[in-house]
């Protein structure tokens, strides 16, 4: 017996109506996520917007872009793997976490030292913001140099750390990819005008006994 | 100005973003998974907006509004080509597809672009854009896919051979295209198939698919005339039958 459905398209498919006896999968038989940010207007701190799943970097990309900018309004989008992010502990909103932080005063930057992205959270509930860049040896050496240049910026409830190498970066002549977003607005439930013809109904409705 | 030629050409364009983003558009929901059933239907919902450009430029031009060219007309009456008609297939089919017939789209846009015919170079400046990402997807899904596992491999190669011959219809050259060449309205097909060629070849180089001596194949034609697969008919009444309850509705 095949599916049947109102919709032809699943008519199409031929998929037969009882799912078939397939075998369980392994557990994390799945994909890694991906973190992914983006700058909602330009010259403004790229923000973080959700994850994605995917195989790999560039394919995580290529799904972030439509899934995280296919209505807001965006100037440039960073991915990063889940895995390469480290972050700190929580703290109450109100409170600081570089508090928390006792990690020895940096070292002067090193032969070995490589950018890091530094993303704060203000207040919980919020999202991520990225700080800024600093240069470090590593990411605890990173942490420390970002309570030196950030640590004055309170309340911060919690840090994400990401070698910048890692995440990849729209490039200056990816924006155009964002063009054409302001004249999308049927992709918002507010194109869709139905007010007007509920109100109508409603009208017609309640005043016939 | 030619306006036949120029008409002919924007239906050609139209026709074929319109059919192409309906079939892709029948990916929403059943993708294979999440992110790419976003992707796929956000781009299959570009290029219905890129159909509705060019129909708005033939509506100036005195032919219908862009809801009858749509819905109202005949297979016959449609200039698109074969490969944008056939049915969503599997997965592999519909990417090896979207991979084809958008390096075409892309090399079409530049050109356009640069177009004498402003209207249409207007449109496709606007556009460019979109159809950048369309590619960046394209291109990352095939290198990704054609070179995961044995199966995704030769699927897509399956899929690659089957597509081909229609893809090569992409290029059927309009009735006027000396005029439109020659007054700098639009390039002979020959020129952007060389340049298709060299596009995709970049790509498939990257990964474990094997491309078939082109001049073997021939290609499958007609669709730009008019006539066109059993697929195009049945499809074009799907799409049409809402409207049909009622065409005189207002949405």
């Amino acid at each position: 017996m095949l599916l049947t459905s109102l919709d032809p398209r699943i008519n199409r498919l031929q998929v037969p109506a009882d799912w078939p006896n397939s075998a369980v999968k392994k557990q994390l038989d799945q994909w890694a996520t991906y973190e992914v940010f983006t700058q909602k207007r330009e010259n403004t701190p790229y923000a973080y917007v959700g994850p994605v799943h995917a195989p790999d970097l560039e394919v995580a990309f290529v799904f972030a872009k439509e899934q995280y900018s296919r209505r807001a309004a965006c100037f440039g989008l960073w991915v990063v793997k889940t895995q390469d992010i480290q972050h700190t502990p929580y703290v109450d909103d109100n409170e600081s976490v570089f508090n928390l932080l006792n990690i020895p005063a940096p070292a002067t930057a090193s032969e070995q030292s490589e950018a890091f992205e530094i993303f704060m959270l203000k207040k919980r509930g919020k999202a991520h913001t990225h700080a800024g860049t600093v240069l470090a040896s590593g990411y605890q050496n990173a942490l420390a140099q970002a309570k030196q240049q950030f640590g004055e910026q309170i309340p911060c409830v919690n840090i994400w750390v990401a070698p910048a190498a890692k995440i990849l970066k729209s490039s200056e002549e990816d924006k155009d990819w964002w063009l054409t977003l302001n004249e999308k607005k049927y992709r918002e439930p507010v194109a869709y005008k139905v007010l007007d013809k509920i109100n109508a109904f409603k009208n017609r409705t309640t005043n016939t006994p | 100005m030619n306006e036949l030629a120029i008409k002919e050409l924007l239906y050609t364009l139209a026709d074929n973003q319109l059919i192409l983003g309906h079939r892709n558009s029948e990916w929403t929901g059943i993708g294979p998974i999440l992110e790419e059933d976003i992707a796929f239907s956000s781009m299959a919902q570009d290029k219905l907006g890129h159909s509705l450009a060019f129909y708005t430029l033939l509506h100036e031009l005195g032919e219908s509004d862009p809801d009858t060219l749509a819905f109202m007309r005949n297979a016959a009456q449609f200039h698109c080509c074969h490969l944008v008609e056939l049915p969503i297939g599997e997965y592999d089919f519909s990417l090896i597809r979207h991979f084809l017939y958008d390096h075409a789209e892309a090399i079409r846009f530049e050109y356009l672009a640069q177009s004498s015919y402003e209207p249409a170079a207007k449109v496709a400046a606007k556009l460019r854009g979109e159809l950048k990402y369309h590619l960046l997807h394209a291109n990352t899904m095939v290198k990704q896919l054609g070179n995961a596992t044995a199966e995704s491999i030769s699927r897509l190669q399956q899929s690659l051979n089957y597509a081909f011959p229609y893809a090569l219809g992409m290029f059927q050259p309009s009735p006027y295209e000396a005029d439109l060449a020659s007054s700098n309205i639009f390039p002979r097909e020959s020129n952007i198939q060389a340049q298709w060629l060299e596009s995709i070849q970049k790509i498939l180089a990257q990964t474990q698919l094997q491309q078939t001596a082109v001049h073997t194949i021939s290609p499958v034609l007609g669709g730009r005339l008019g006539q066109h697969s059993e697929y195009l008919q049945p499809l074009l009444d799907e799409m049409a039958e809402v409207i049909n309850i009622d065409p005189s509705t207002e949405w």
